[in-house]
């Protein structure tokens, strides 16, 4: 069970933090290489949500007469697997990216994935000078994600 | 299981063959669509069809560029899922890409992609003596054997 690394994208495409944890697994990449990957894959990620292939389910009506509903929109890549790696991908609500990549057998990523959406919350968006949509340099966060991401590795 | 759709995409990046099967609104039907290159009778839903190709050979392309730039040149990517459909990818030696549209719920269909090629394609397109060595605008694909096998043999998997 390994985390290889972990990838936050801003709502604009712009990297914002790019953290890997163990040596092999994942092959090194220049920052640019980074930058450039975060750019596709933000630019994969709408292209995936509009080749839905199902047809959205007549709308069910509104539990309170008056009140407006929409259907949930198409979610966009979630889990991509290769034969050396998967890489599971948590879109906020605001439309932020983390990209966590483990190893093909790694379980439970959900759980991991809400605990780091968790720190960025309380380390990362709590910091007021951090500013937004900028890269994140915040030792806090650096120190509780290394922590964490450590006892998942040596477990 | 479902399986939504199907494309073949040859080295040139066009996509030479593409078949669709949409579950229909009558319980145990289904409408299947055919598509080689740009001849089809009704213009709409081929212009609908022919930019779906092309987005997802742009996705499968840069997907499995991302995935040699991390995991080494002898990875391979192999699918993706969102909450709607998962994408399943195969590529051949010789550049050829397969790639199958199924439910969330189907387990890897590379197996599968790997049987259509090795029993269908190589059999009945790459063995026919009257099939050209490039598939221009879906040339040679479209079969009846080819066609037949491969529609019997997802029905088979539904």
């Amino acid at each position: 069970m390994t985390v290889f690394a972990l990838i936050i994208i801003n709502k604009a495409g712009g990297l914002v933090y790019n953290r890997s944890f163990s040596d092999g697994g994942l092959n090194k990449l220049s920052t640019n290489d980074y930058l450039v990957l975060a750019g596709t894959f933000h630019g994969v990620h709408a292209i995936t949500t509009r080749l839905n292939p199902v047809k959205t389910p007549p709308t069910a009506p509104a539990p309170v007469p008056g009140m407006l509903t929409r259907p949930e929109p198409p979610s966009g890549l979630e889990v991509l697997e290769s034969e050396n790696f998967r890489l599971q991908c948590f879109n906020t609500m605001t439309g932020t990216k983390f990209l966590l990549f483990t190893d093909t057998t790694q379980a439970n990523v959900d759980v991991t994935m809400r605990r780091v959406y968790e720190m960025y919350s309380d380390y990362v968006m709590k910091n007021p000078f951090y500013q937004l949509e900028m890269p994140i340099r915040c030792d806090m966060f650096d120190r509780k994600l290394s922590s964490y991401i450590r006892e998942i590795n040596n477990r | 299981m479902t399986i939504y759709s199907f494309y073949i995409f040859d080295r040139h990046t066009e996509c030479i063959y593409s078949k669709t099967w949409i579950p229909s609104e009558a319980p145990g039907g289904l409408t299947t669509t055919t598509t080689n290159g740009a001849v089809s009778a009704d213009r709409r839903t081929s212009t609908k069809a022919g930019d779906d190709a092309k987005l997802i050979f742009g996705t499968v392309f840069s997907l499995r560029n991302m995935v040699r730039k991390l995991g080494g040149d002898d990875d391979a990517f192999i699918s993706y899922r969102t909450g709607q459909y998962k994408l399943h990818f195969y590529e051949t030696a010789s550049n050829l890409r397969f790639v199958m549209l199924t439910d969330t719920a189907t387990l890897s269909m590379r197996n599968v992609l790997h049987q259509i090629y090795i029993n269908l394609w190589v059999e009945y397109v790459v063995k026919n003596p009257l099939s050209p060595v490039e598939h221009r605008g879906g040339d040679g694909v479209k079969n009846e054997l080819f066609e037949y096998g491969l529609d019997q043999f997802i029905r088979g998997l539904m």
